[in-house]
């Protein structure tokens, strides 16, 4: 009866993030049946270690064994996901993500990416380096605040500010090899 | 330099990190200044097509369950001997009106079995059933309204079941609850008839043909099972036979 009283609060509490934690394991390994072993391996995990959850966020929880199953599960398959072909730092350590954003190359009305499709926006995701996906999913999917992000990906709350604003600058220069592209075969 | 601190202050701006200070500051800046206002509109421009556009990728129907029948396996509901001695516990838990007291009716709904009511998965319920009553755990979400209890167990299940307010039928619904049954979770629609209580089980059986109502009784308890537009019900209870069948027709 205890046995089952701690599966059912487990599944009470976890299963209601499924979907959360099956979308975050589904960008970060690329493929859905992968995803699946991902989020089935944190499951157990979580389920183990349930007793040490010590209350707070279950999601924030949740998506931190689920990000770490990834990692743990890459590493074992040597999966390329893993390969973090980061952007290179832009220039020296005085450099910061605010001078680095510039001035848009083109009329600023045609770069605005709210009307991009999700299909461009999902391939342009895809080129992203792991780490740079993960962090804009925590932020703008999940809608984690940055102590949140830190959380889950086991660094300080600067590290998440940094790597947010690099990861959506470049997404932003993927964006903007979009435009220019498309304007190049419609000349 | 006013440009430099509200650029740097612009994320933040945007992920609603800053405190009323600095968004003062900010939101002024950027009234006056048209360069640090076109990249704020990037900003936000991007943060709304990720959040707007970027495919969500659902958990596949199914996944629940198998992580569900993954977990350790010792928490299944054990062998039917132990049932036995529940209808006298129940009956004594609640011992206010006789003979109607504490007599519960549990419609559960559970997928993927064959069109006879399969004989495990009928134990697994009728001991959820029994479970609910003895435990303080009858529901999840407490409510008579259809339109919370539907949307809550969908929510959190692969499986949208049936949910009615039969109140004029007497079968007032009393709530909901995420369960388990045979391996796998299932909704589990709780509603009341006189003093007792009905549980109807709900589970997705998908692919799978609609059946007709099929009735048996076990273990002093009375179960409807049937099958429709992919969804397995199994309703349980110790209400009369025809009463619980007529309750299976309303819902189903």
């Amino acid at each position: 009866m205890v046995q089952h009283d701690r599966k059912r609060r487990f599944e009470l509490l976890a299963l209601p993030h499924l979907d959360a934690a099956f979308n975050l394991a589904r960008w970060l390994a690329g493929n859905t049946a992968d995803a699946e072993d991902v989020v089935q391996e944190a499951y157990l995990r979580a389920f183990r270690y349930f007793d040490a959850f010590q209350g707070g966020n279950f999601r924030v929880w949740l998506l931190t064994i689920v990000r770490n199953s990834f990692f743990t599960w890459a590493k074992e398959n040597r999966s390329s996901r893993l390969v973090f072909h980061a952007e290179p730092p832009s220039g020296g350590a005085g450099d910061t993500e605010t001078t680095a954003w510039g001035t848009p190359p083109r009329d600023p009305e045609a770069l605005l990416m709210e009307r991009i499709d999700s299909e461009t926006l999902s391939r342009l995701m895809e080129r992203l380096p792991a780490e740079y996906r993960e962090v804009l999913l925590l932020r703008e999917v999940e809608d984690l605040a940055y102590k949140e992000i830190a959380e889950v990906s086991g660094v300080p709350v600067g590290t998440v500010m940094s790597r947010l604003a690099r990861a959506r600058l470049a997404l932003r220069k993927l964006w903007f090899g979009e435009v220019e592209a498309e304007a190049g075969n419609a000349v | 330099m006013q440009c430099d601190r509200a650029r740097r202050l612009l994320p933040q701006l945007i992920d609603g990190a800053l405190g009323p200070m600095r968004r003062l500051f900010v939101t002024r800046h950027v009234a006056h200044c048209g360069a640090c206002s076109a990249q704020l509109e990037e900003l936000q421009s991007m943060q709304t097509a990720i959040r707007s556009n970027l495919p969500y990728h659902h958990a596949p129907p199914g996944l629940a369950a198998r992580i569900g029948a993954m977990l350790p396996r010792e928490e299944v509901p054990a062998p039917s001997r132990p049932w036995l001695r529940v209808p006298a516990f129940a009956f004594a838990g609640t011992g206010l009106a006789g003979a109607l007291a504490g007599v519960a009716l549990t419609l559960l709904v559970v997928g993927g079995g064959g069109s006879a009511p399969d004989e495990a998965v009928e134990q697994s319920v009728i001991g959820s059933h029994i479970r609910s009553m003895m435990a303080d755990h009858l529901t999840d979400v407490l409510t008579s309204d259809q339109h919370t209890v539907k949307p809550w167990l969908s929510a959190r299940l692969d499986v949208s079941p049936s949910v009615r307010e039969l109140k004029d039928q007497g079968f007032p619904l009393i709530g909901g609850r995420l369960d388990y049954v045979d391996g796998h979770p299932a909704a589990a629609v709780v509603y009341q008839h006189a003093k007792h209580v009905i549980n109807l089980f709900a589970w997705a059986s998908p692919g799978k043909p609609d059946t007709g109502f099929h009735d048996e009784s076990r273990q002093g308890f009375n179960v409807v099972t049937w099958r429709r537009g992919g969804i397995t019900y199994y309703a349980v209870s110790d209400v009369e036979a025809d009463q619980l069948a007529a309750f299976a027709k309303l819902v189903g």
